[in-house]
């Protein structure tokens, strides 16, 4: 396991875009961390680094539940799960199709799987006193 | 001309039927219909296929309610995207089927395009040019609209939509989800000005939105002042909440349509704007609509809003904005685009006649 530390955003941002960047698709990158710790932050610098055109693009899809981006190597989906709660919401939503798929598939709230896939890269993102650094676990890089 | 409209971008299966781009005739949210005793099928609570066993009820229950046959109905409208693939699919696949069946014209709707159409239902008198706000769970775009279906989008969210930021706080505290209307209730009983709360920077000068950091200065506040979350068990969760939570919701939603007013403002500089007009879900908040309303008379410009029925997700939007292409029909290939983006809209469709 890496253990990484952010002290702002932009640092985030870079740590997601250098992990990014080694990343090939199929893979499954579940993350997990509380309300505003910084995972939408993190996934924006993991497609910057898996070469998506408009990082602008990355918005939260808490509610939209899936969004898909295009990046380098083929579609990007990012999921979250905060609005999910029992296995039809998971099956309703086509995640075993996009599990399939020969994709990037990054995933918030990675708390609520019921079913780990195999080989998944996970960042845990860990708020600490000071409310502006974040200590970031990776493990199965 | 009646147009059936059908709308499953996300959550609800929703039908309607539009008579010449301005009267519903019927409306129909399979969440707001006894589904489960007419024909046993399930509302769902997410977006989904369960959109697949919703849509021809919904569809036949509309008909049913407006009196009418399916060879009264001349054109269909559908949502094209933005929304989660899946669900698009279920209503374009729908709605292609039965212009098929029917041999009558389809056209695919920008979903946004239909939020800012849902103005203009009840009120064809809002003047253009105007700045048009979509503010609801998913989205938070501002567009200056010079003319029906001339949109120029001036921003838009960069992280969390305003409604979502909304949600959040509230699904935290244990208020429940969607917590819009919840902290709609609650804030009067608060002090809006009690957690300093500001509007944040962005750092190229753009209008875009953000509501990300407000939800994370929300969390850290609470932290810092020792104030709990509420206990979910309790009988009527909405009554008997401390004082200081009170004042947190006062204050984080006046912060949040302190931005969105903000924004509006920034972007009246240099333009010509005869009307402000508020559409989505957020849009209902009795204090957006308050301050929005009161913000913009001082500068003479009426702020409108759609009756609160149409502020969520609809097809009577989406059938209204159809009417933006009179005669128009899309071609069999029409896909499902989940990032489809309002500007692009006009300019991809060349009106392309179906052979």
């Amino acid at each position: 396991m890496e253990i990484q530390c952010s002290k702002s955003e932009e640092e985030t941002l870079r740590i997601g875009e250098k992990i990014g960047r080694k990343l090939h698709p199929p893979r499954v990158i579940l993350l997990y961390g509380e309300l505003g710790s910084g995972k939408t932050v993190l996934v924006r610098g993991l497609a910057q680094g898996l070469g998506i055109q408009d990082p602008a693009l990355v918005r939260s899809p808490s509610f939209t539940l899936v969004n898909q981006y295009a990046g380098k190597e083929g579609t990007i989906y990012h999921i979250d799960f905060y609005r999910l709660e029992g296995p039809r919401d998971f099956f309703s939503i086509g995640l075993e199709e996009i599990l399939a798929s020969p994709s990037i598939v990054i995933i918030e709230w990675a708390e609520k799987l019921l079913l780990e896939p195999e080989n998944p890269l996970k960042i845990r993102i860990h708020t600490n006193a000071d409310p502006d650094t974040r200590r970031l676990e990776i493990e199965g890089y | 001309m009646i147009v059936l409209g059908i709308e499953s971008s996300c959550d609800e299966t929703t039908a309607a039927l539009v008579k010449d781009g301005q009267t519903i005739l019927s409306s129909v949210v399979a969440s707001q219909i006894s589904i489960h005793a007419d024909f046993g099928g399930v509302v769902p609570e997410l977006a989904s296929r369960e959109h697949v066993e919703n849509i021809c009820f919904v569809t036949e229950q509309c008909l049913k309610e407006a009196s009418l046959t399916w060879t009264q109905v001349e054109a269909l409208a559908v949502t094209q995207g933005p929304g989660l693939m899946g669900a698009l699919l279920v209503g374009l696949t729908y709605a292609k089927g039965l212009a098929y069946a029917l041999k009558i014209p389809f056209v695919g709707i920008n979903h946004l395009e239909g939020h800012i159409c849902s103005i203009f239902l009840d009120h064809p008198e809002a003047e253009l040019p105007a700045l048009s706000l979509v503010v609801s769970g998913g989205h938070t775009s501002l567009f200056y609209l010079k003319e029906l279906g001339d949109y120029q989008e001036l921003s838009r969210t960069r992280d969390d939509a305003a409604g979502e930021a909304l949600d959040k706080l509230s699904k935290y505290l244990g208020l429940g989800y969607p917590g819009g209307p919840v902290i709609d209730r609650l804030a009067p009983q608060g002090d809006p000005k009690a957690v300093p709360f500001s509007i944040p920077k962005i750092s190229d000068g753009s209008l875009d939105f953000s509501f990300s950091g407000i939800k994370t200065a929300a969390l850290r506040y609470m932290t810092e002042h020792n104030i709990s979350r509420l206990d979910r068990e309790a009988s009527d969760p909405l009554q008997d909440i401390p004082q200081e939570i009170l004042d947190l919701l006062a204050s984080y939603q006046s912060s949040i349509i302190d931005q969105l007013l903000h924004r509006l403002k920034q972007s009246l500089k240099g333009r010509e704007v005869r009307s402000i007009q508020i559409s989505g879900g957020v849009s209902c908040n009795s204090e957006l609509r308050r301050r929005a309303t009161d913000t913009f008379q001082q500068q003479d410009l009426a702020v409108y809003y759609p009756r609160s029925e149409l502020t969520t997700d609809n097809a009577a939007m989406i059938a209204a904005a159809a009417r933006l292409r009179p005669g128009a029909s899309d071609p069999w290939s029409l896909i499902a685009d989940p990032n489809l983006a309002l500007s692009a809209t006009r300019s991809a469709q060349k009106m392309e006649k179906r052979k």
